[in-house]
């Protein structure tokens, strides 16, 4: 599904050339459960935000679904990331003034989605993560925990073929954190690839695979069984 | 995105900001209710004054002395401080003996003090014959008569008053009939007062006008024996430009012109003067709407420093928005339509306030001054002229701001803090 080749990254600020990924190589399946880990600055969210077609990679080859990214216009990435791709941010990214309902219905806006069968899909997507008593209530008036959960209701919305999270539990409380990563586990469970940014072990530990980054090169990319039975897990 | 979908994130956008989005369109309402209130009343002032003319008669030729001015408009010689004696008795004879003319009356024109008693007061004078009072719209008189054929011939030292003149000189109290005023220490007798309303020729107010026979006028005021204008009033039966053409004729005739380009007076119908006056009062009014047009700019440049105020404010949105599947033009076309929506609203209210401005200052002068006549224009240009501006101000101030805001960088834009 995912293919990345010597993939490479390099950022241009006043004339001094800054590598944050220098050649990484990996393939994810479809069904898989990727956490991505690493120290700050070993290029863990450069990879996410190329691998979800945020940006633009400026070596190597990147493939999604067999398709290049070099061979698709600006417009083919943004309808890539509302059909194919979800979405899940630290700080949530919620328009806090808009209903929950109306936050889940972004994405669709953008979408070939006919507005007749919007409801039925934002209904489903709240329900998804408990939230459908709360559907018609202004997103600012949520618990962070409560925020993520809509958060991740509109990555899933448009039912993506991939959810990428970029450290979702990261401003939440060990307790939400858990029902956050319970809920990801759960989509993953029903068969959708989730590529996960964490710097925490036991966020890291509900995927199947990690791939640890470091200086902005793939240190290890090793199964959570392996880990397991290794015992490597910190 | 669809274009419902685009108006209703724009809608809801700028109700969450409802103090803000009403300042923002405060000055496009400013503009446009100006532009609204300036072209009415220009429009006003200018059916005022075509209608005057017009009140006069479509079937009326003004013959002035001096050569044509060509097809522009510049005052009359007379204006000017030149002395044009082109214009004689026998043409006002050979004129009357055309069949298709019904009347040549002749006239002169001067300004001289008027003083009754003690009072005096400025005023303008007309010679002319007893025809005056038929051809032109100087209303009939409201007390006394007007002169006769034999107060002419025999150079009785008679006038009629305008109305406001009879107020000023007489008061309330005096009767002006058969009382006697001065004009240049020529001793004259009031026989009739002129009716409110009327208009001299040519839309000349009559309030304080003075009309004598013009042979005590010639001799007595002015010492010539030479004519200021004739007016002719055409027959019925025949058309004015043909009339026109015929008065040309015999004008040439008599003063022994063969080329055109010598012709030493200038023909006007009505139609040639309303043309005229209708290019002047036209280009007044755009000229006052040009005026009103620089508050619309300022209020345009409002709209789009808010605006860019707004992408600023907003940038972690359009970052999400981008990250979600929206395209730069989904983004562009959100913030345009909320510009274009703000512009457009406040195009509306403006035409609503200027309506009501409008009907205020038609209340004001109706009520204060009825004899003047003055008539409630709201013109249909106005309005789709301030609707078509303020959609446009919308475009040309908010186009700016929304390819700033839909050139975003998504990762930039959802880092921003």
């Amino acid at each position: 599904m995912i293919s990345v080749r010597g993939l490479e990254k390099e950022y241009r600020e006043e004339e001094t050339p800054t590598k944050a990924l220098r050649g990484v190589t990996f393939s994810v399946e479809k069904g898989e459960f990727i956490s991505i880990m690493g120290p700050s600055g070993s290029g863990k969210s450069t990879l996410l935000q190329i691998l979800s077609f945020l940006d633009r990679p400026t070596g190597g080859a990147y493939t999604f679904q067999g398709k290049s990214i070099d061979d698709m216009t600006d417009q083919e990435l943004a309808r890539v990331r509302n059909e194919d791709m979800g979405f899940v941010f630290q700080s949530f990214n919620l328009l806090s003034r808009l209903s929950v309902y109306d936050n889940v219905e972004v994405p669709l806006l953008y979408s070939d989605t006919l507005p007749a069968k919007r409801r039925t899909l934002i209904e489903e997507a709240v329900r998804a993560v408990g939230l459908a008593d709360k559907l018609h209530t202004e997103a600012g008036k949520l618990s962070g925990g409560q925020k993520q959960r809509v958060a991740i209701a509109r990555a899933l919305v448009t039912e993506p073929n991939v959810i990428f999270a970029d450290e979702p539990t990261g401003n939440l409380d060990s307790r939400s954190g858990l029902q956050i990563m319970e809920i990801l586990k759960s989509l993953h469970d029903r068969g959708r690839t989730v590529i996960l940014v964490t710097h925490e072990t036991q966020t890291a530990e509900f995927a199947d695979r990690i791939i640890r980054m470091k200086d902005g090169l793939v240190e290890s990319d090793v199964a959570v069984t392996e880990h397991v039975l290794r015992g490597t897990l910190k | 995105m669809l274009i419902r979908d685009a108006f209703k994130t724009a809608t809801r956008s700028l109700s969450h900001g409802k103090m803000r989005s009403a300042l923002t369109m405060l000055g496009i309402i400013i503009g446009i209710s100006s532009v609204i209130v300036l072209m009415s009343i220009g429009q006003s002032a200018q059916n005022l004054i075509l209608g005057q003319v017009q009140s006069i008669g479509s079937n009326l030729i003004i013959i002035t002395p001096g050569a044509p001015s060509g097809s522009g408009f510049s005052p009359p010689a007379s204006a000017q401080g030149i002395v044009i004696t082109s214009l004689r008795q026998q043409d006002a004879d050979a004129l009357s003996r055309e069949p298709s003319i019904d009347y040549a009356v002749p006239e002169v024109r001067g300004q001289a003090e008027a003083v009754y008693g003690n009072t005096n007061k400025t005023i303008g004078y007309t010679g002319s014959t007893q025809d005056v009072f038929t051809v032109s719209n100087l209303a009939k008189v409201s007390e006394g008569r007007t002169f006769s054929k034999s107060d002419v011939d025999s150079g009785n030292h008679v006038v009629v008053i305008g109305p406001d003149l009879a107020k000023s000189l007489f008061g309330d109290n005096v009767d002006p009939l058969n009382k006697s005023i001065r004009i240049k220490n020529v001793s004259f007798r009031v026989i009739g007062v002129l009716s409110k309303g009327g208009t001299g020729a040519f839309g000349v107010d009559i309030g304080n006008l003075v009309v004598m026979p013009i042979t005590v006028a010639q001799k007595q005021l002015l010492g010539i024996s030479y004519f200021n204008v004739i007016i002719v009033q055409a027959n019925a039966n025949y058309n004015v430009d043909f009339v026109k053409a015929r008065v040309t004729f015999i004008l040439q005739q008599d003063h022994g012109i063969i080329n055109s380009s010598k012709n030493d007076f200038n023909i006007q119908t009505q139609a040639d003067v309303l043309s005229i006056l209708g290019t002047v009062t036209s280009t007044f009014t755009l000229f006052l709407a040009a005026i009103a047009s620089i508050s619309l700019l300022v209020g345009g440049i409002g709209i789009m420093n808010i605006m860019l105020v707004s992408v600023t404010e907003r940038t972690r949105e359009i970052g999400l928005r981008k990250a979600v599947g929206a395209t730069d033009s989904d983004i562009l076309q959100q913030f345009l339509i909320e510009s274009v929506l703000l512009t457009f609203a406040g195009g509306v209210i403006g035409i609503l306030l200027g309506a009501a401005a409008v009907g205020a200052v038609y209340l004001g002068i109706s009520t204060f001054s009825p004899s003047l006549g003055w008539s409630f224009a709201f013109p249909l240009s106005a309005v789709l002229l301030g609707l078509a501006v303020s959609g446009i101000a919308g475009i040309a101030f908010g186009i700016y701001p929304a390819r700033q805001a839909g050139r975003k960088n998504p990762i930039d834009a959802l880092r921003y803090e």
